[in-house]
């Protein structure tokens, strides 16, 4: 195989013999075409016996090829016919007839264009889990249906009742004086009665409402509680978020930050704790403020009740103890305790309504659960 | 094509020619450090660009008798496949929710096995991804392309990785070689159909051993011990420490083994590959990527500590203040410093992986590799479909790797 070459430039130093070889590939078999390239006003590639195949300079483009090897395409042939030259004269004598030769090359991606639709996206992606999605998540939480919230609380009940038991304290004296103390509440909280409060016995001292209704108060917390309104300001502080549905909400919106925040950083190997830290940092402060609002609500309607919402931050701080010390605030679901209590005691009047429970009363319920 | 025809239809068998890989190392580790900070930039986004390039660097500067291979996937594509995945996930995610919740009514976790679901859905991936690299892969001007049902071959896969727990893992190369059958069984160059011809057998005679090793110790250590001697607590702790420094030796032969027994089984007509990959071939290169490791790591903890002592000199409080708990409020400034170096820290530690457990892996195993029977590949016609990048698009969104 030997190169012709018509061409001025080329045509005393045009290399001789097999080193300047081309090989031809059709792009409908795997057939090696050797071919004689001609450089006319066209690319001719002549082959023996076979009819000569011409391209474009201007339709020419570099495809991706090893080291040594110069490997073209052309944009009017077949997709997957390339031509091959291992000659690197004949392949720079080419390459200035091709004035378009890496236009549209492989890894000529645009990187700016890359970095500014990426910045786009991450400004919108954020901008969307800081703005959008807790506004989504308020305007979808009235269109949720009752019916489906109700579903979410009895799966959400079995697995409370798969973690702490569900072994109910039914002492009819206790139970007498919660069922009191809880319908006071609900009906200053103006909710409906498809409220159901129970009190579930387990050391842990916690309580909290489940979404379509249910309120679990854990005898642990009664244990920890010095009078019936520090009890009270905590079921008050559960129907707040029972007023506003928070479950719903959160699950909105934890939902739909979570998967946008997901779609950052995809497969990098190790992004994972990055992911986990800005999801938790986002959910966190959402849940923070889902709870001062319901701090707010437990505080009006313990005034409204004419009692004094101080007593459920001291049991709160009771049990936690400084909160600062051991946690970052950022990252903490709950405002601080410390800060909550500051807040109940500034909120602190002299009682104006009537006991929520008298003594006997208290003590039963103090007691419901130890006489199972 | 008169004049082919005349070439004796039966050629002598050629002598076997081998593979080579001829990239320049220097060159894969700039694109791969370069990709890396273009990532971090993008926030992720350039995954997409960075996987094509170093695809395309990989196939390029593969060739089986001198002939180069090409990579023709675009990242533009890749993205796009991410795009339709994810509209095709998100009303699956909600499904999910929903049907979960029923089954949580029902009973407590009753839920937990939709996530076989995914599994099946990211088998379903794989096979879908690979299909569409294959058919990006170019030799010769001819495409390679594949056929098949994806979720064939991620009931297969479910229905093997039953087995897996039930055998302690024994039936992993039964299930491999049923796999690999077939979707090599549906693969094509051209109109040249592929096979798989390795067996389970094969690769459980060449791997058994490794299982032994690495299920056996702290099997003893943990289960028939403690009955018998006093000091089992110490016993599994020395166990937990060789196991450790085992651990890389373990999984680089596994490893080889498993690329030599795959690669050897490869079949195209009477195209046949074989790799003499030795057991040993990729130890020094999983020990280099845990040396790698260790040395980031102290550079990201010296780190750490040159961030606590300027702030600590900023804010006039001393070392230890700055990490007692009670200062952890204040310190936002070192979460926010800590968060960038952790992500120069994955960064690096990506650019290592690709550079050794890819490329590495990669020039080891194809310079090991021969092919025989190449005559047979005299005529190729071009055949088959190009598959989109959605599949590859699940997989990302899915979470899963595999090939």
């Amino acid at each position: 195989m030997s190169i012709s070459m018509h061409s001025a430039p080329l045509q005393g130093s045009a290399p001789s013999g097999a080193a300047a070889s081309a090989v031809y590939f059709d792009g409908s078999s795997n057939r090696r075409h050797p071919v004689t390239l001609v450089f006319k006003d066209r690319l001719e590639l002549d082959e023996v016996a076979e009819p000569t195949i011409a391209w474009s300079y201007h339709d020419i483009r570099r495809a991706d090829g090893p080291p040594g090897v110069l490997r073209l395409r052309s944009v009017v042939a077949p997709a997957l016919a390339r031509l091959e030259i291992r000659d690197a004269a004949v392949a720079s004598e080419l390459i200035s007839r091709c004035a378009r030769l890496d236009e549209q090359a492989p890894g000529r991606h645009g990187v700016g264009a890359i970095i500014g639709w990426s910045l786009a996206a991450a400004v919108s992606i954020v901008a969307v889990v800081l703005f959008g999605v807790p506004l989504a998540a308020d305007r979808l939480t009235p269109l949720v249906p009752q019916a489906l919230e109700r579903r979410l609380g009895d799966a959400a009940d079995l697995q409370v009742k798969a973690f702490f038991g569900d072994k109910i304290c039914s002492g009819a004296a206790g139970q007498q004086a919660f069922g009191k103390l809880v319908e006071r509440l609900r009906e200053t909280a103006g909710l409906d009665n498809s409220v159901q409060a129970s009190v579930l016995a387990t050391p842990v001292a916690n309580a909290f409402a489940l979404p379509g209704g249910r309120i679990y108060l854990f005898s642990g917390l009664l244990a920890k509680a010095e009078n019936p309104d520090e009890i009270a300001g905590v079921l008050a502080h559960e129907l707040g978020h029972l007023k506003h549905r928070d479950s719903v909400r959160e699950l909105i919106h934890n939902g739909g930050s979570s998967f946008l925040i997901g779609l950052l950083f995809g497969d990098i190997t190790g992004s994972g704790a990055a992911i986990f830290a800005s999801r938790s940092l986002v959910t966190a402060s959402y849940s923070r403020e889902a709870e001062q609002d319901a701090d707010s609500f437990a505080i009006d309607v313990m005034h409204r009740l004419g009692r004094s919402p101080k007593g459920m931050g001291e049991l709160l701080f009771r049990i936690t103890g400084k909160e600062g010390d051991r946690s970052l605030s950022i990252l903490a679901g709950h405002p601080l305790t410390e800060d909550r209590l500051a807040r109940m005691r500034a909120e602190d009047r002299p009682p104006s309504g009537p006991p929520l429970l008298t003594d006997g009363e208290w003590l039963a319920l103090k007691t419901a659960c130890a006489s199972r | 094509m008169n004049q082919m025809s005349s070439v004796p239809q039966y050629p002598p068998p050629l002598p076997p020619v081998a593979a080579s890989f001829s990239g320049d190392r220097g060159e894969f580790r700039r694109l791969v450090t370069h990709g890396a900070l273009l990532e971090l930039i993008t926030v992720g986004f350039y995954r997409f660009w960075l996987a094509t390039d170093i695809r395309r660097h990989l196939w390029s500067h593969t060739a089986v008798n001198g002939d180069a291979c090409e990579y023709t996937g675009r990242g533009k594509e890749l993205l796009m496949g991410f795009l339709f995945a994810l509209a095709i996930l998100v009303p699956i995610y909600l499904a999910y929710f929903l049907v979960g919740l029923e089954a949580e009514r029902f009973k407590a976790f009753a839920s937990f096995p939709l996530f076989v679901f995914f599994y099946v859905f990211g088998q379903f991936a794989i096979y879908r991804a690979r299909r569409y690299r294959l058919t990006r892969t170019v030799w010769c001007g001819v495409r390679f392309w594949m056929e098949g049902s994806g979720w064939a071959y991620a009931a297969r896969a479910a229905l093997w990785a039953i087995l897996m727990p039930l055998t302690f893992g024994l039936i992993l190369p039964w299930r491999e070689a049923a796999l690999e059958r077939y979707k090599m069984r549906h693969s094509y160059y051209g109109d040249l159909q592929g096979r798989f011809e390795a067996s389970g057998w094969e690769l459980f005679k060449r791997g058994w051993w490794l299982w032994v090793v690495a299920v056996g110790p702290p099997v003893v250590a943990g289960i028939v011990l403690p009955p018998l001697a006093r000091n089992a607590s110490q016993i599994m702790g020395a166990v937990t420490l060789l196991m450790m420094v085992l651990a890389p030796f373990i999984y680089a032969a596994f490893k080889a083994v498993e690329w030599r027994w795959w690669m050897s089984g490869i079949r195209f007509g009477e195209v046949r590959f074989e790799s003499t990959l030795p057991r040993g071939a990729l130890v020094s290169l999983y020990w280099k990527v845990v040396g790698w490791l260790l040395l980031i790591v102290a550079v990201f903890v010296g780190y750490l500590m040159l961030c606590a002592a300027l702030i600590a000199r900023v804010s006039e409080a001393s070392m230890a203040q700055v990490f007692a708990s009670g200062h952890l409020q204040g310190s936002i400034p070192m979460l926010v410093l800590a968060g960038i170096g952790y992500l120069a820290f994955i960064l690096l530690f990506n650019a290592v992986m690709r550079v050794y457990l890819m490329r590495d892996v990669w020039a080891r195993l194809v310079g090991s590799t021969q092919v025989h029977g190449l005559g047979a590949l005299a005529t190729v016609s071009v055949r088959g479909e190009l598959a989109s990048a959605v599949g590859e698009g699940l997989a990302d969104g899915l979470d899963v790797v595999g090939f």
